[in-house]
Order: structure tokens, then C-alpha cells, then sequence
């Protein structure tokens, strides 16, 4: 609905004025924020910056466009409803939290799609976008006096007022082991672990990207942009795909202001069952926490995260998407110092960190099995 | 609007700043530096792909560049893959219909190494007998699950019926049954035939010194040479369709369809290309999906999306709009979208539609060098689609010259609307 027109703009002026720059903008959202991002040369700096401030106090929530709205949004969910793998997340993800809102996918339940009134989300906009709640992060080519002169002009005039919060208990422990399944049309079998991981502020969110890297593979640092190392050195590759049990293996840990989860998701083959590789899974999991990763390990950890630091830095906007991220659960030098962080992880320090966090005692396996043979795999 | 005058062409990489050699052995190099990166992003080539496929044998190009990843006659998998990631590096393959594609990148101390490792998995791959029988399965997991999907059944079923009879009608992945009779002599001979320096592109951007760079992948490549490398197999004469053709799959339990409406469109190398670039931007690009996204979308809220494509490779392409609906609004949003077609085919684009999107592709033309990952790309369709050293900065001058009426004149050129061509997958209410 925030592209949808202001008191001052159309949407539709505010997309084309921005497109005729050859640039782009859109927003995303994550469990924790909302983001808005331009992408702009940058002689369109006021125009981008008058429009984001504009958005910010005046947009429209006219009812007629909140119903079109409604019915893309739908459409987007069943899109996202085709693939088994969303509907075996929303699942886990569900399952990892008790109260926390991390439970909830971000695009929202089908029943509340179609509940949500205007009201609820107007209320919603004019209690959250606020200047006092918000960061405003710019890279690329601009002088830092001339751009705080348009940030002022832009934004100073918005009053902010106080913002109520609804502040969730974090949960730093997933409750119990649970298992949950789901079954479908598709013939592959698919699997989804998930563990509590450290909220992205808590030094040990450090160790646990180590751990990630050397267990699953390093998660990628670029929202924009390409740009990945491969995971066919980490141990879960090696056990699981080298020995012919999965297809596929990979792992992602996200930084969250609270404690949130890393998963690892499984694509099986068909000729190994489920149950099959959990028990192979429990296997390593148990190994990895019996003793200290190598020195190589550590050494290949912390070089690839040096390498993957410089991929994320190649896209301006990528650099941009960090700054604000960073800011949100910590501040800009969580990324800027990132790499200077992870070097002074010890390999005792990681596996500290896997012991308090990968106990198999409190972990959701996800299962969706075909509804025809995923019993035998 | 972004104008010429406000663009500083000179900037743009050209003629004098963009470094290219072709070497000895066939290959050609080209580069663009970029001082402060601490990394280089390569991209690149070989002109071999799917259109070379033995009969019965689809799929083989493609499973031939998963293979280049899995060992070479120096280094094991294990081995292999730990030298690359082990710095931080990627190297990746896939096989298209007309090139062997190429990717990686790495932090820029490490270069020598991935070059070299490079050159291994291109010319002296192992082929291991366990590695095929591996990636087969996966393979196999892969054919399961583009079953269930939409958006793949609907593009798959969409090039069967309007590519019958040329070897684009068969996915680069193969079949099922064709990928399953591939054997190690199958790879080996194609590897043997076609896999040489010879027509080779390179193109890398980064922190790294152009001629310098240059001279390290001479003195790696230049050890590779293959005089007896044949030639790929030339595209059949093809025809493109002359009726209206349609087709469902019915995939069920799935809450969304995904639907294709395609015709004939020019190619990479056709000179109307950018004519029909701007056209298709302001059929379903332009903002939120130009008149397709406004009409579908935006007014009618059948779609999460609905956009244009104008598909232009080096052989026979295509011209498509793409939507995701919900099955019951599966006939609405084709009505809407031919309304649409109609528009575009009826009366020429407004002069506001236009200046639009002139602006727009001019003001796009930096934006879209803002990664050396994209200017590695952008060197790559360079050489490959033969264009000049100073393409981007002429581009402005060509875009101005567009009109309302040539831009009319190729729709009603391409978009016959009594041949269109639809497909759509997903469950059947």
C-alpha cells in the first residue's frame, strides 16, 4: 500500500518518476523491519529522498486500492503455495517459536490476508513510520555535506511522535524436540532442521557464522547482486551428498534482533528415506560437538568469510541494504568490522556455541514427504 | 528526463578503456579494471551447447558442465573443490543451447590459482564414473520437482508446441529418458570434439590490472590448443509458427497457474532490437510492469505478477508476456493481456509512453555497471553478440532516434495476434 499514492503523489507518479532515471525502487520485509531502497544515479537524490519522506506521513490507504491489494497479496501467497519447501518452512518456523513472533510468515496466513482491514493497516503505518523509528542509509557517489542538506530539507519537517511498541519476549531456547510433517503431490521428500541461533548483537553470533560455514557452507552476505562461495567442503556436503544419501544440502543462518533460527534443508533422493538421513544428521551433529573444528577448517572458515565480505561490497546497492540491516539490530559497524569480528572467534569459541545451540534436545525436524511413497522413502 | 547532455558518455567504458586481445590459440580475452576492488568477477565461454546434442542424447551439453566441477586429471572432487572454496572462490558451469557458460569469482590475490584450476576443469576433466551416476540422481530429483512446477510446465510445454520440429523444443536439461542413457563415452566424445580454445571468451572486471591479467591468462591458456576442434553444429532453418496454438497442464493441488502468451521476436543480433527493447519496456516493464502490470495488476488485482520479455538470443527468439494468477482468473487475465496486445498492435505508444522509457534505458545504462559482476557480464554480451568497443556510449544516440511509429510498426511485425501462442500450468477448475 505504500506504493499505492500519497496526498501529494499517485503511485503511479512516484514509479515513473523514478523509473525515468533508469532507476529502481521497492521495499521488502523481513520478521524484524521494513525496508524501502532506491537505486538511483545520483543527480536524483532529492527526487528519491522527497518521495521516501513523503511515504513515510502521507500515504493514501485508500479502501478501493487496500481490496486490489488484497487480492495480489493472495496471489503472491499462492504463488509461494506451489512450493512444497514454503509450506514445510511456514511449518518449522511455526513450530520453533512458542509465543515470538518469529513463528509467523512474513507474508502473513491466508485467513488474515483476508481479514486485515484498513484500519488495521493504516494504524499500523501511523504508529511505526516515524522518523524516530527509522534509518535512512545512502552509498554511492555523493558529497556527505550536500546529501545531510537534502536529508534535512526532506525529512525535518515530520514531526515524530511517539511509537507505541509491542516488544516480543525472546526465546532463547526452542522449547522441546518436535517433529512435523506434511505430505503432498510432489515426489521428492524434503527436510527442514531447525535450531535457536543468537541474536545477530550477541558476540557468539560470530562464532555461529564460523560454525555455519564449516557445517553447512557460508551463507552468502548479498541481498543485490551475485555472488556465493559453494558448500562442497562443509561437512554436512560430505556426509550427506558424497555419500549418496540427499540430493541437495545447505544451511542459513539470518541476523535477527532476537534469538532466531538456523535451518538446514534437505532435498532427498529417492532412494534413501527420510528417517534415513535424520539418523545420518544426528550422526554428525553429535561428531561435530564432540570435539574442536581443525585449524584448517577454522583457517578455510575465516578466509571465506574475508571473500565473501568483498563480493558483498562490489554492489553499491548491496552496500546500502548493510548499513541500514546492521543498523537495525546492532549499528553500521557490525558489517563494516565484520570480517575484523570473525577473526578473533577461537575454535574453542565455536564449539562452545554449537554445544549450547545444535543439542539435538531442542530442534524441529521438518518433514514433507510425497503423500504417495514417502513412508518408504 | 535523462538526456544525452546529461549523461557523460566518455565515462562509460569504451574503446579506450575496455582492454581486448584475441590470442594465438583462438581465445579472446577482455577486461576492465577497477582499482579498488579487492576481488575479480570473471564470466565466459565456449561455443558449444544443447544444439550439439548426439540424437537422443538431450541433455548431455548440460550434464557435461555439471561434470567439469566434479574432478579433473590432476585433483579428485575433494581435492578440486577444496582448492576453490578453500580461498573463497567459485567456478561454475552450465550448458546452454549454443555456449558452455562459465562464472566465478574470487579475491584478486588468488587469481593465478583459479585460472589455472579453470583451464584443468575445462580441457582435462576426469569424468569419474561416480560422480555421473550422482548427478543423475540429482538430476532425477531435479525432473520431479520441475513436474510440480507452474512457472516450468508452462515454459516447457510453451517451447514443445512453438519450437516443434528445432532442437530449442527440447529442454537444455534433457529428459528424463535421454538424460538416463547418457554414459561416460557419450561426455568423452563430445568433450573431445568440441571442447577447445577456439572461439573461447573471457571477460573479467575487478581489481586487477587489465594487461597484466591479459598476459597470466595467456601463459595459462596458451598451453591449451586443439586443432582439430569442431566446428558446433549450425542451427536448422526454422520457420516460425503460423497459427494460434494452446495448451494446459494440469498439475493438481497447486493454488496458483502460471500462464504464457508468446509470439516470434527478433534476436540479439536484428537491428530492430532496440526499437522493440523499448516497445516491450513499455508493454510489461516499465515501473510496475508497464501496461501488461497496470492492466493485470494494478487494476484488476488478478496477479502478483504480469510482465513482458522480449527473449533475444543469438538464434530464433522469443517475445513473451509471463503471469502468475489464480486458475479461476486464468481466462480473465488472458483477455486482459490480449486487450492489451490489441492496444500495442492498434495505435502507436504516446509520446509520454515514450519519452519514458527513453529516459529510462538512457539513465540505465550506468546503473546497470554498478557491480564489476555486471560489467563482466556486460563484456561478455559484448563480444558475443559482436558489437563495438564503444556500444554504450553510441546506445544514447541510437535510443533517441526511436519513434512511436517504428515502434508500431515492429509490434504489428511481431505480435500477430491470431498466431499467438498460449500456455499455462497448474490445477484445472
Amino acid at each position: 500500500m505504500q506504493f499505492k499514492g500519497t496526498k501529494n503523489f499517485s503511485g503511479q507518479e512516484m514509479e515513473t518518476a523514478i523509473a525515468r532515471t533508469g532507476g529502481y525502487s521497492n521495499a521488502f520485509t523481513s520478521p524484524d523491519w521494513t525496508a524501502y531502497f532506491q537505486t538511483i544515479p545520483s543527480n536524483a537524490l532529492e527526487t528519491a529522498l522527497r518521495f521516501e519522506a513523503d511515504r513515510m506521513v502521507n500515504s493514501l490507504y485508500d479502501p478501493e486500492e487496500v481490496e486490489t491489494e488484497r487480492t495480489v497479496i493472495l496471489s503472491e501467497r499462492e504463488g509461494n503455495e506451489n512450493d512444497p519447501q514454503f509450506l514445510l518452512g511456514e511449518l518449522v518456523e511455526n513450530a520453533s517459536f512458542e509465543k515470538h513472533p518469529y513463528r509467523n510468515e512474513v507474508l502473513g496466513s491466508t485467513e488474515d490476508l483476508l481479514n486485515l482491514t484498513r484500519d488495521d493497516l493504516y494504524g499500523h503505518y501511523r504508529n511505526y513510520y516515524q522518523p524516530n523509528n527509522a534509518h535512512l542509509c545512502l552509498a554511492g557517489a555523493f558529497e556527505i555535506d550536500e546529501a545531510l542538506e537534502l536529508i534535512k530539507k526532506a525529512f525535518e519537517p515530520i514531526k515524530s511522535h511517539e511509537v507505541i511498541y509491542s516488544i516480543p519476549e525472546p526465546e532463547a531456547q526452542i522449547a522441546k524436540s518436535q517433529k512435523v510433517e506434511i505430505y503432498g503431490a510432489e515426489e521428492n521428500n524434503y527436510l527442514q532442521f531447525s535450531w535457536r541461533s543468537p541474536k545477530a548483537s550477541d558476540p557468539d553470533f560470530f562464532a555461529f557464522s564460523l560454525l555455519e560455514s564449516i557445517l553447512s557452507g557460508p551463507s552468502s552476505l548479498n541481498m543485490f547482486g551475485s555472488g556465493g562461495i559453494g558448500n562442497r567442503g562443509s561437512r554436512l556436503y560430505r556426509e550427506l551428498v558424497e555419500n549418496q544419501l540427499v540430493a541437495t544440502v545447505n544451511g542459513s543462518l539470518t541476523a535477527t534482533i532476537d534469538p532466531g533460527t538456523y535451518t538446514v534443508y534437505v532435498t532427498c533422493r529417492d532412494d534413501h528415506s527420510p528417517e534415513e538421513v535424520i539418523e545420518a544428521l544426528d550422526r554428525l551433529i553429535a561428531e561435530f560437538l564432540s570435539k574442536e573444528v581443525s585449524l584448517e577448517e577454522h583457517s578455510i572458515a575465516l578466509k571465506q568469510a574475508r571473500a565473501n565480505f568483498a563480493y558483498s561490497i562490489d554492489n553499491i546497492t548491496n552496500q546500502g541494504y548493510w548499513l541500514g540491516y546492521a543498523q537495525t539490530f546492532a549499528d553500521y559497524a557490525w558489517f563494516t568490522e565484520y570480517v575484523e569480528r570473525l577473526e578473533k572467534v577461537s575454535r574453542t569459541d565455536i564449539l562452545r556455541v554449537a554445544r549450547q545451540y545444535l543439542d539435538p534436545a531442542h530442534r524441529i525436524t521438518g518433514i514433507y514427504r510425497n503423500r504417495n511413497n514417502g513412508q518408504n522413502g | 528526463m535523462v538526456k544525452m547532455d546529461n549523461l557523460n558518455t566518455n565515462s562509460l567504458p569504451g574503446a579506450d578503456t575496455i582492454f581486448r586481445k584475441t590470442f594465438a590459440n583462438g581465445s579472446t580475452f577482455l577486461a576492465y579494471p577497477n582499482p579498488t576492488s579487492p576481488a575479480v568477477f570473471f564470466r565466459g565461454l565456449l561455443p558449444v551447447g544443447a544444439l550439439s546434442n548426439p540424437t537422443g542424447k538431450s541433455g548431455l551439453a548440460n550434464l557435461l558442465a555439471a561434470m567439469l566441477s566434479t574432478g579433473t586429471l590432476q585433483h579428485n572432487f575433494q581435492e578440486l573443490n577444496n582448492l576453490i572454496e578453500s580461498c573463497g572462490a567459485s567456478i561454475s558451469f552450465s550448458g546452454g543451447s549454443l555456449a558452455t557458460l562459465f562464472s566465478g569469482q574470487c579475491l584478486k590475490e588468488d587469481l593465478p590459482l583459479i585460472l589455472g584450476l579453470l583451464l584443468e576443469m575445462l580441457s582435462q576433466p576426469a569424468f569419474p564414473q561416480a560422480h555421473l551416476e550422482r548427478l543423475k540422481q540429482q538430476l532425477s530429483v531435479i525432473f520431479k520437482m520441475q513436474a510440480q512446477s507452474t512457472e516450468e510446465m508452462a515454459a516447457q510445454a510453451f517451447d514443445l508446441i512453438y519450437y516443434r520440429g528445432h532442437p530449442y523444443a527440447i529442454p537444455e536439461l534433457g529428459l528424463p529418458e535421454t538424460v538416463s542413457s547418457i554414459s561416460l563415452d557419450d561426455l568423452q566424445d563430445f568433450h573431445r570434439s568440441y571442447f577447445g580454445p577456439r572461439g573461447m571468451i573471457f571477460t573479467i572486471s575487478g581489481g586487477m590490472d587489465s594487461e597484466k591479467t591479459a598476459e597470466l591468462f595467456n601463459q595459462i591458456f596458451s598451453s591449451w590448443e586443439k586443432p582439430n576442434q569442431a566446428k558446433q553444429i549450425a542451427l536448422p532453418e526454422w520457420q516460425p509458427h503460423q497459427q494460434a496454438m494452446r495448451e494446459h497442464i494440469s498439475i493438481p493441488e497447486k493454488s496458483q497457474s502460471n500462464l504464457i502468451v508468446g509470439t516470434n521476436g527478433p534476436n540479439g543480433l536484428s537491428p530492430d532490437l532496440h526499437t522493440n527493447s523499448l516497445g516491450d519496456n513499455i508493454l510489461g516493464r516499465f515501473g510496475m510492469m508497464g501496461r501488461i502490470g497496470e492492466a493485470v495488476r494494478e487494476r484488476s488485482g488478478l496477479a502478483y505478477y504480469a510482465s513482458s520479455s522480449l527473449e533475444a538470443g543469438l538464434g530464433p527468439s522469443t517475445w513473451k508476456v509471463y503471469a502468475g494468477v489464480n486458475p479461476n482468473n486464468l481466462d480473465k487475465a488472458i483477455d486482459k493481456i490480449i486487450d492489451e496486445l490489441k492496444r500495442f498492435t492498434n495505435e502507436p505508444v504516446s509520446r509520454e509512453e515514450l519519452d519514458d522509457v527513453k529516459s529510462q534505458t538512457i539513465g540505465q545504462i550506468p546503473l546497470s555497471l554498478e557491480s564489476n559482476a555486471g560489467l563482466a557480464s556486460f563484456l561478455l554480451g559484448l563480444q558475443r553478440y559482436n558489437r563495438d568497443l564503444n556500444y554504450l556510449r553510441n546506445l544514447p544516440g541510437t535510443i533517441e532516434k526511436i519513434t512511436a511509429q517504428m515502434i508500431l510498426e515492429e509490434a504489428q511485425n511481431y505480435w500477430r495476434l491470431d498466431q499467438l501462442v498460449i500456455t499455462s500450468a497448474g490445477s484445472t477448475k
